[in-house]
């Protein structure tokens, strides 16, 4: 009630402070130790076969960003990697299986991406279902077609598409490219006006409306996004695995949002920004690192990301209140 | 050459509520014209239409003699139409200068958003306000930081930025200042020489006067009269505005008039109330008049706890109390009903049981529930009240809105309560179950409960309570009683013409 007494008169110094702080700050304590228990952890060689491993989900947390600060939410994420990555591959094999067909195949996959999104959005935004309800019914629809684009995991991508990706280009880690090019996408949106009007409806509906918003369409264009970056994902998957699997990814749903809410975006939308769900993506894969070199057994790592994104939850719901 | 707006016929409906059902309107280029009527006459739901917000359910709107029909208020924006919403169109965990621009973002070459310029136009239209509240509003504040009056002045300022050439002033004085008010009429007359267009709803007549060329009156969803300012008089308007007054059925004064109060307050103040002084008998229903958010709910959730009491004294039962929070006020027997079902009082996904024994746990410091044992008392709460429900065990949410509300009193007439505040109950539930509601409210207070009612719907106070207690600006102006309980005297307490 202290606000209504007493407007601040520079603002609220909280509000000044980017949401991704803690994240950030997390995420370098937890370097610190990983580094104190694993001395190699600076190593080119560590650091290259982390980062491969902390990259899709790094990618999936970015679009889940976008959907939830609109005030929507996709569990369907996992699904569509698994449906992108089997089309992919299949896809590069009936084109030729050589150096040649890759190009389509990661095109088509990323189509597929983006089309189960545009899907999601306007079976939500112009049908107003639940998103909830919505993107967990499509995702058991985008897994059962995967299963059936490919029943069984198997065939293999040809050798140059995951030998540039465990590769460097121009001295650089593929895959250290691929996050850079995120974290500039991220920084590209910022800037964006779509991004203020997604938070705008994500925040207040009523407000969005009166203000001129196309509200059905921002949403829909945010589940698109989400579709796109499922799909980058599921090459970076396809890139390490090598071959298709219509189960792989089934993780990235739950490990995204809580990526997202890591990273200081708010579930009930309008606050929040990409660049924490990178942190937040980031600390989740060091958080099992870390599990791992204190020689905890594995399950503990699920425990304890769980436990951390509850403090995280309850954590908002505790600024919320003040 | 034609009018800047002209309405026929208009008519709006929101499933079974008329919310408009003759809406015509004439205003001319550079006028200021008043739109008036009593609260829920439909004169916001006019305005959301002319602006783009709602789509009529008939008639026409002609902007500079064309005929047009929006379909967002987009569309309206591009004709130069620009509305400042009573509810607000602001983005509340959104910086000031991000929600004067939405959508309208001031961008440089490649498209991202020039923070810069935005900057420099958010100050430039702070600055007309300059007089009133100096730099007191920083362009990067949330707007979730602001007081309600700056909060105003930000919706103006989003109002004027997008240049329009028709204005609507959906009760933009509501919430300002003295100074504040003069400074906006100041803008307003400045906009009126640049031959822009303004309707303008308030509801302060003297203001009205003041400063408007021409007036529209509504009652009841309908236009009933159009004037000249220069050619009427405020008790003409008041009348206009309420029809033919209709005495209100006299009831019994009490008899016993040494009867200690239940409830009193004496010069309760806080950020929002001024020096309240009010006191209620057991068996009374006093009705909290005036226009909406003159602090009557305020003053509710105050005595519940659930906001700061900063001055004065509050009596229970000739015993001075201090509640400080919900639960002392429920173990002191207060019990509290909004008609904001869902945030307030619902515990939503819930069971009708749960919510129902929700007040008994906090009033008796339970911690533990028999459901066997609290299930057959409950019941008989929820049957008194004739709500319909297949089992206690179903969620709240399969309830009618009406049905909930009573549930919601339920609850509380099983903590036996000596004193039941109701703020604007009867939000959007159906009229048999605002019959049996307030059946049900004047038997409670026949049993000896003392009543504090704020309805935003004037008739309810009128045909409901003992007294009215009428507030302006967070103090009681004015206490109708006996031959003066009627809708002239409440519509003119109200708009301070008392
Ligand atoms: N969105 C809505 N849904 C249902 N009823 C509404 C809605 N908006 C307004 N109403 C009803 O329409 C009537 C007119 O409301 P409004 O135009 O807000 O009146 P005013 O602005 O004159 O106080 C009221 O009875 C109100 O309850
Ligand atoms: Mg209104």
């Amino acid at each position: 009630m202290k606000s209504i007494l007493s407007a601040p008169k520079s603002g609220s110094t909280v509000s000044k402070r980017p949401v991704w702080l803690v994240a950030f700050g997390s995420l370098v304590a937890l370097v610190l130790i990983n580094w104190f228990l694993q001395p190699s952890f600076f190593d080119g060689m560590v650091m290259h076969s982390n980062l491969t491993t902390f990259l899709p989900l790094t990618l999936v947390a970015i679009g889940q960003t976008f959907v939830i600060m609109g005030g929507d939410i996709d569990l369907s994420v996992g699904s569509i990697a698994a449906l992108v990555n089997v089309v992919t591959v299949t896809v590069i094999a009936m084109a030729g299986g050589d150096a040649a067909s890759v190009p389509i195949g990661l095109l088509t996959g990323l189509v597929v991406g983006v089309l189960c999104g545009v899907f999601n959005g306007l079976l939500i935004s112009y049908l107003r279902l639940q998103p909830m309800v919505a993107t967990f019914g499509t995702g058991i629809i985008f897994s059962a077609l995967a299963l059936w684009v490919m029943p069984q995991a198997g065939l293999s991508v040809p050798e140059v598409y995951w030998m540039t990706y465990s590769d460097f280009v121009l001295g650089v880690p593929t895959v250290l490219w691929i996050l850079i090019a995120g974290f500039l996408f991220v920084l590209f949106m910022q800037r964006r006006p779509f991004e203020s009007h997604l938070k705008a409806v994500g925040g207040n509906r009523a407000g969005a409306f009166q203000s001129g918003i196309n509200m059905s369409f921002v949403r829909l264009l945010s589940f698109a996004l989400c579709g796109l970056f499922s799909g980058f994902a599921a090459l970076c998957l396809t890139g390490e695995t090598a071959s298709g699997d219509p189960l792989i990814g089934q993780s990235l749903a739950m490990g995204s949002i809580s990526a997202v809410v890591l990273g200081g975006t708010m579930l009930s939308g309008g606050v929040g920004g990409a660049i924490g769900s990178i942190f937040g993506a980031l600390l989740l894969g060091m958080i099992g690192n870390v599990i791992f070199f204190a020689g905890l057994p594995f399950e503990f790592q699920t425990l304890v990301q769980g436990l951390i994104v509850l403090a995280a939850l309850a954590g908002g719901v505790l600024v919320a209140r003040k | 050459m034609s009018s800047a707006i002209t309405v026929r016929d208009l008519t709006k409906r929101f499933d079974k509520v008329h919310a408009l059902t003759d809406g015509r309107l004439t205003v001319e280029r550079g006028e200021i014209h008043a739109l008036l009527g009593a609260n829920g006459c439909g004169k916001s739901t006019l305005s959301k239409i002319v602006a783009g917000a709602y789509a009529p359910t008939s008639g026409t709107v002609l902007i500079d003699g064309k005929e047009v029909s929006f379909r967002s208020p987009r569309d309206a924006e591009e004709m130069g139409i620009a509305l400042f919403y009573q509810e607000l169109s602001l983005i509340p965990k959104m910086s000031v200068e991000a929600n004067i621009f939405l959508r309208r973002e001031p961008r440089n070459g490649v498209g991202f958003i020039d923070y810069a310029k935005m900057r420099t136009e958010t100050l430039n239209l702070l600055a007309m306000f300059k007089d009133a509240i100096g730099d007191d509003i920083q362009p990067d504040a949330l707007v979730a930081d602001l007081t309600p009056g700056q909060r105003q002045i930000v919706e103006i300022c989003k109002v004027y930025a997008k240049n329009p050439s028709i204005v609507i002033m959906d009760e933009a004085t509501a919430a300002l200042d003295g100074r504040q008010v003069k400074v906006f009429f100041d803008i307003l007359r400045k906009k009126r020489e640049e031959g822009v267009s303004t309707i303008f709803i308030s509801h302060r007549l003297d203001e009205v006067f003041e400063i408007c060329d021409h007036a529209t009156i509504m009652r009841n969803g309908a236009v009933v009269a159009e004037t000249a300012i220069a050619e009427t008089t405020t008790e003409d308007v008041v009348h206009m505005m309420v029809g033919d007054v209709k005495k209100a059925p006299k009831r019994q004064a009490l008899d016993d008039e040494g009867k200690k109060p239940l409830l009193k307050l004496e010069g309760v103040g806080s950020n929002l109330l001024n020096d309240v002084s009010l006191s209620v008998a057991p068996g009374e229903i006093v009705g909290l008049g005036g226009l909406q958010g003159q602090g009557q709910s305020t003053l509710l959730r105050s005595l519940f706890g659930a906001l700061p009491i900063t001055s004065g004294t509050v009596w229970l039962n000739n015993e001075q109390v201090a509640i400080r929070k919900p639960a002392d006020a429920v173990r002191r027997k207060v019990a509290y009903v909004s008609g904001d079902r869902g945030p307030d009082a619902a515990l939503p996904g819930r069971s009708i049981f749960e919510n129902l024994a929700a007040a008994i746990l906090v009033s008796e410091k339970r911690k533990l529930v028999r459901a066997k044992e609290l299930r057959p008392q409950l019941a008989e709460v929820a049957s008194a009240f004739k709500t319909k429900y297949a089992r206690m065990t179903d969620a709240i949410g399969t309830l009618s809105g009406g049905n909930q509300q009573k549930i919601f009193i339920a609850r509380w007439l099983a903590t036996n309560p000596k004193v039941i505040l109701l703020d604007d109950p009867t939000k959007g539930i159906d009229l048999a179950a605002k019959a049996d509601l307030f059946a049900l409210i004047r038997k409670l207070a026949e049993s000896g409960v003392a009543v504090l009612l704020y309805s935003s719907e004037e008739s309810e106070l009128l045909d409901n309570c003992d007294r009215i207690a009428v507030f302006n600006d967070g103090a009681v102006v004015t206490e109708l009683s006996g031959a003066e309980m009627d809708s002239f005297h409440l519509t003119r307490a109200a708009y301070g013409e008392a």
